[in-house]
């Protein structure tokens, strides 16, 4: 007996939903948040202190539903016998938190604190919020099915509090601003000194005793020649040996025309997409060798001449004319840049390839992760790197992400960005990130 | 099939269904109104308890496994009937008789853990985030745990 027991009217169009009856509020962004972001409280966890002894899940529960039962507890501790580690799991408070856009009922939502909050008026303790997390963190109590969860107490965690080995920590975040500023003002100064002041151009500058030369012009130099000149040599060893010490600082914090991209960047919108056989980051070398052989052929520099990084200081004469050409290489390079941040610098450009060849056998490296970073509910560093080599993908599974130091250009940005102190320099040798679990 | 009616008698009285007076109250609050699109009178609570009260082809049945075993419907009824129960019940019964086909199975240790339409309701609403996010949520939430704890300890 299958019958249809009412007539059913399809009238889908008429449906009232909830985006009708509470509507989301619009999230905007003031004035200042453009330029400084705000900052959230997070509870840090930190798997090397925690002794698995549980008390945060007993002081949980009792401040929440007022009876000490561990299993019904906002965090929980799992315990590895056999790795023996320990871990606990809480809500992350994401930035951009999956249980708000899977609620039916549109109960959760993310306060101006950034703290996630179930409100209990429309909370049907349906538990699609627990399948929408990524980490799975605690919200359904297993016993009776009520959605309990995190809410940081209010400010005063209980769980911290009382955390006897100091595993928990409550962070407000925190930020190098002073790195954002010394770097743009390392920026400005070296572009002006270049591009305006100083008579030579970066290609080759001589201050008393003391020449300097562009790696990538030098090797030219020795190809069309034939001949090694040991000045032109030593000349280099400044700036290689600067970047054996940092990686390529010279890219984010020196160059002229990466400070002029850092600039276009900042007003030209990221629309299209560039097209996938340009994106190779072995290009740059590729133009390198091709560089220096064609020099070899022709016996002049052949890459010399359109080098944007020669162009932008060309283009300012010292007789204060104003140079087209040059200023035409610079204006369409520069122009790539509505596809992607930095686009010459990631693919092309071959003095940045010799820096790379150094940067390699370098002594630092950059870590995102050690064990402060909150992965995949943060995911900061990734949207400021310029070189967009911070694995967005990586971070969402939850995995630390390798950095390259020779795509690295040490601007120091993920550093400065991100607000639990999780990305860091450290020397080679360091062993900082636990390996790569796969699915 | 004398020995399923039995039980699903026993679900009935247990949920407390054979009180049920169809004021449809549970309708009103069910969030599976805003979930499917195909929300119908059958897939409602009010519509699983006529027919488990009147029929026995409620565990052939597709529309339970819809339910999201929320606890909306229960607390607004006036007679105290648990739909929520009932529908667990009922469940129990047509995975007795190796009718699981309605809920998703973990794909690293193949634990049940939640119904398919509710699943792609998820999914749905989620279709935006990137592909390997959207892999960790084939996973139970007890595997979701221990993979987040073996990639960072």
């Amino acid at each position: 007996m299958d019958t249809v027991m009412y007539e059913q009217t399809n009238e889908q169009d008429n449906r009232i939903t909830l985006e009708d009856l509470r509507p989301r509020p619009e999230k905007k962004k003031t004035f200042s948040e453009h330029f400084m972001p705000r900052l959230h409280p997070g509870i840090l966890f930190d798997p090397r202190k925690c002794t698995g002894c549980g008390t945060c899940e007993m002081v949980c529960s009792s401040r929440n539903i007022s009876r000490v039962a561990p299993a019904s507890a906002s965090i929980q501790v799992i315990r590895d016998e056999n790795r023996i580690k320990n871990f606990a799991i809480l809500c992350q408070h994401c930035r951009a938190p999956l249980c708000v856009e899977a609620c039916p009922t549109r109960a959760i939502e993310k306060g101006e604190d950034g703290i996630v909050r179930i409100n209990k008026l429309f909370c049907v303790s349906c538990g699609l919020c627990t399948m929408a997390c990524p980490e799975a963190a605690p919200l359904q109590d297993p016993t009776t099915g009520e959605i309990n969860k995190c809410d940081m107490c209010e400010g005063d965690p209980q769980c911290v509090k009382y955390c006897p080995s100091g595993a928990l920590t409550l962070t407000g975040g925190k930020r190098f601003r002073w790195i954002k500023g010394l770097r743009w003002s390392v920026q400005t100064l070296s572009f002006l000194l270049m591009a305006v002041i100083l008579i030579g151009t970066f290609c080759s500058l001589k201050a008393g005793a003391l020449s300097f030369s562009c790696p990538t012009g030098v090797l030219q130099n020795i190809a069309s020649s034939g001949t090694v000149v040991l000045v032109w040599v030593f000349s280099t060893f400044i700036l290689l040996g600067l970047t054996l010490l940092a990686g390529r600082f010279f890219c984010g914090w020196i160059c002229p025309f990466g400070f002029f991209l850092d600039l276009v960047d900042k007003i030209t919108p990221k629309k299209v997409g560039l097209p996938s056989f340009l994106k190779s980051r072995m290009a740059k070398y590729g133009i390198l060798a091709g560089a220096v052989g064609g020099s070899c052929a022709f016996g002049s520099q052949v890459f010399c001449p359109i080098c944007p990084i020669g162009s932008i200081c060309r283009s300012y004469g010292t007789t204060g004319t104003l140079n087209g050409a040059n200023m035409g290489i610079v204006a369409a390079l520069a122009g790539l840049e509505v596809t992607e941040r930095r686009v010459w610098c990631r693919y092309f450009c071959p003095v940045g390839a010799v820096l790379a060849l150094c940067a390699k056998v370098g002594l630092i490296k950059i870590v995102i992760g050690a064990n402060q970073c909150k992965k995949f509910s943060c995911i900061q560093c990734a949207e400021v790197c310029p070189m967009g080599i911070i694995d967005a993908d990586k971070l969402r599974e939850g995995v630390s992400p390798d950095i390259p130091m020779t795509e690295c250009i040490t601007c120091m940005r993920c550093i400065d960005r991100c607000p639990y102190g999780a990305a860091k320099i450290r020397f080679r040798w360091q062993k900082t990130v636990p390996g790569n679990i796969e699915l | 099939m004398a020995k399923d009616t039995d039980k699903i008698a026993e679900a009935i009285l247990s949920s407390g269904a054979g009180s049920c007076v169809e004021c449809g109250r549970c309708v009103a609050v069910c969030p599976m109104a805003e979930m499917y699109s195909n929300f119908s009178i059958e897939m409602s609570p009010r519509g699983v308890i006529k027919k488990a009260l009147t029929g026995n082809a409620i565990i052939t049945d597709e529309n339970i496994w819809y339910c999201t075993e929320c606890n909306a419907g229960t607390d607004v009824c006036p007679q105290g009937v648990s739909c929520r129960d009932l529908i667990r019940a009922l469940r129990e019964i047509a995975i007795e008789e190796k009718m699981v086909e309605g809920l998703k199975q973990c794909s690293r240790c193949g634990r049940r853990f939640l119904p398919i339409p509710a699943k792609n309701f998820v999914f749905e609403r989620l279709r935006e985030e990137p592909t390997n996010v959207l892999n960790t949520l084939e996973l139970c939430p007890s595997c979701r745990r221990e993979i987040y704890m073996l990639r960072n300890t």
